[in-house]
């Protein structure tokens, strides 16, 4: 028995051990894990529950103390939902034009990062050229150069050239996703057989019809999910949004208006409507995540190993 | 651009004998490929050389001057008096009050003898303000800085990025380890790791803000009366000294996934022989662990800690959200010197401060990473 699940892969030991009757010791082994991955689950999950929760109560519901955790009436206690947050936030022009940018600016980001990123990344990661490495380095470096650094020169070259807020975040926020997409994509580009391209090149086509015609079906995969975390990072952007939009609110994105929203009637924060809000927007987020969430993780893995 | 591939031929020519018909063909390919390079990369290198150079130039230049937006005072070079201002400090101790005639002054309700304000002993041009004040060894020391926001912002952000790095390292291996094996539900485990990367940070933070109200509204104050006894009117954010762990709370949460996710695929790469050998050597679990899973996963480690530490220096989401001006980061100071008080060559200044901090732990991540050119 142990000599066969020791030379089984490990999937396959999960299902030989499950066969015999388990032992009380190793009941116990197993209860205890899987009540360990139930805290890290609640741990996961917790905060954005009890934004949900909060979401469906009404002013009166809110201040009750304490807290509940399903929404419940305050008189009789029974359990009530209230969904006027999330008309009202659907109501609300602000939140409507913020929607409206941040897709503006997300979805113009990834695309520009991407047609631009994949040029370069090619040549870094299947030509050969004098100064390749220097090339990397600098990218490299410029994956990781601080944003704050720089938000004084472009605030005053904005406010000299008079750019308005949305062309701003859209170029800016290149800053980031381009080195980005670079160093992402000429990893995978890297991990494409060379041969491929030389075969092409026998054929007689020339290295930007064997890029156009052969690598970048090859490479589509990793083009959706670099521009998917290019998307979730311009998405999230909140320095310079909230910088270059202090003039004009209509401009705000997703995470600027959230964090500053203040509601209409009330003068405290309405946290009813802000958890309304902040559910609606990570919604379609966690969507896209979870249907991709295989790809993304080996995106992270190999943005951070290079 | 053809007499300059037709000139460059003899050169290689003298240099290898190869047979001169392939050779032409060789340089010919070669020569293509090296310009087709240099155009492909060239938009990139152009955009960012405009977007992220020039400013940073103008930066650079803006931190040695006293520029302010919107004010009619005109713009000269001060050297570098702004990081002067940043960054000046004094460290005085504060001796026992004295009275006219010398005598030490008495607090007539506790009966303990008075100390030194602050205030009375630090210089007054340019003028210093008390950051810190702490018991060293039985004496009361103070330290004052020319701008103690920066000086607080810079140990707070410090401080910040010290605890919620290590937590996030410790917690994320933790995790990493409890989700490596195989085991009924693991996909839905990884899925939902995810959740608090996808959250946007300024959505987490007003979630977790709403949670640390200082009333019973807030779950930290329910779960704080229902199991430790406190009244639930603990004010997590306002309290100066549960801001920092309450930021750090937050910070947790949303990074600790990430890390465990980066590790998990570090513990993918690590041989199952390995295993195989330690429990034939008679290894234990916690000798497994320690003697294959770490050594092996260090590599991952590292790259996982440092690019942590580097984010958590530039922090602002969080505490620009959570804390307005109640407590500053690095960044945050920033931005308000430039926004509110538009100080464009103040904040230039500790722009370039920040930058240059960041580029030492950057410097060390490059060098834990290394660039591979397959060459």
């Amino acid at each position: 028995m142990s000599d066969t699940a020791t030379a089984a892969p490990p999937k396959a030991k999960a299902e030989i051990r499950a066969k015999p009757p388990m032992t009380p010791r190793k009941l116990l082994r197993k209860t205890g894990f899987y009540a360990m991955v139930v805290v890290v689950a609640v741990y996961l999950v917790f905060p954005f529950y009890w934004a949900v929760n909060s979401s469906l109560k009404s002013e009166g519901q809110l201040a009750m103390t304490p807290a509940t955790f399903i929404p419940r009436s305050p008189t009789d206690g029974s359990i009530s939902f209230f969904t006027r947050n999330y008309e009202d936030v659907f109501a609300d022009t602000q939140f409507q034009r913020a929607i409206i940018n941040s897709i503006i600016v997300a979805v113009t980001v990834t695309l520009l990062a991407l047609a631009i990123g994949s040029f370069a990344a090619f040549a870094l990661g299947k030509l050969r050229f004098p100064g390749k490495t220097v090339a990397l380095y600098t990218i490299l470096s410029m994956t990781m150069f601080p944003q704050i650094a720089i938000l004084t020169g472009l605030y005053a070259i904005i406010r000299s050239v008079g750019l308005t807020p949305r062309p701003s975040m859209i170029l800016t926020y290149l800053i980031f996703s381009l080195p980005f997409t670079v160093w992402v994509l000429t990893s995978f580009f890297r991990t494409l057989p060379g041969d491929l391209l030389q075969a092409a090149q026998v054929d007689g086509a020339t290295s930007f019809q064997a890029f156009r015609l052969i690598l970048l079906p090859l490479t589509a995969p990793a083009l959706v999910t670099t521009g998917l975390l290019a998307f979730i990072g311009a998405w999230n952007e909140y320095l310079f949004a909230l910088t270059f939009t202090t003039i004009n609110p209509d401009d705000r994105t997703i995470p600027v208006a959230i964090a500053l929203f203040t509601g209409q009637q009330t003068m405290q924060d309405p946290f009813g409507q802000i958890m309304a809000a902040a559910v609606l927007v990570t919604i379609p987020l966690l969507v896209l995540v979870l249907i991709f969430q295989r790809r993304i993780i080996g995106g992270l893995a190999g943005a951070v190993k290079g | 651009m053809q007499t300059v591939e037709e000139e460059s031929v003899p050169e290689i020519e003298v240099a290898d004998a190869k047979p001169v018909k392939r050779l032409r063909k060789d340089d010919d390919l070669l020569g293509a490929e090296r310009r087709l390079a240099y155009m492909l990369v060239a938009p990139t290198f152009i955009l960012m050389l405009a977007i992220m150079i020039y400013p940073f130039g103008q930066v650079f230049y803006a931190s040695m001057t006293d520029r302010v937006f919107a004010s009619a005072q005109e713009t000269s070079f001060v050297g570098l008096d702004n990081y002067r201002e940043l960054l000046s400090l004094t460290v005085k101790t504060l001796g026992d009050e004295v009275d006219e005639n010398g005598n030490p002054v008495i607090d007539e309700e506790t009966g303990e003898v008075v100390k030194e304000r602050p205030i009375d002993v630090l210089p007054r041009e340019p003028r210093y303000r008390e950051a810190f004040t702490f018991g060293f060894f039985g004496t009361d020391v103070v330290i004052g800085a020319t701008d103690r926001d920066f000086i607080r912002s810079v140990w707070d952000t410090s401080l910040f990025t010290v605890a919620a790095v290590i937590l996030e390292t410790l917690l994320g291996l933790g995790i990493a380890l409890l989700l490596n094996g195989a085991f009924v539900g693991r996909g839905a485990m990884r899925a939902l790791m995810l959740v608090p990367w996808a959250v946007p940070t300024a959505v987490s933070s007003r979630m977790w803000e709403y949670m640390f109200s200082s009333t019973r509204s807030g779950l930290f104050n329910v779960l704080g009366q229902n199991f430790f006894g406190t009244d639930g009117q603990t004010a997590w954010l306002a309290n100066p000294s549960l801001q920092l762990p309450a930021a750090i709370a937050i910070d947790v949460w949303k990074t600790t996934p990430f890390m465990a996710l980066l590790m998990l695929a570090g513990l993918q790469l690590i041989p199952d022989e390995l295993y195989e050998a330690a429990r034939v050597d008679g290894a234990n679990r916690w000798r497994q662990l320690t003697s294959v899973t770490l050594p092996l996963l260090k590599p991952t480690i590292a790259v996982a800690l440092v690019f942590r530490t580097l984010d958590s220096l530039r922090v602002f989401d969080l505490f620009q959200i959570v804390f307005g001006q109640n407590r500053f980061t690095m960044a945050s100071k920033t931005y308000y010197d430039l926004i509110d008080n538009q100080l464009m060559g103040y904040s230039s200044a500790s722009s370039v401060v920040i930058f240059l901090l960041l580029t030492v732990f950057a410097i060390i991540y490059i060098r834990t990473l290394g660039v591979s050119t397959d060459e």
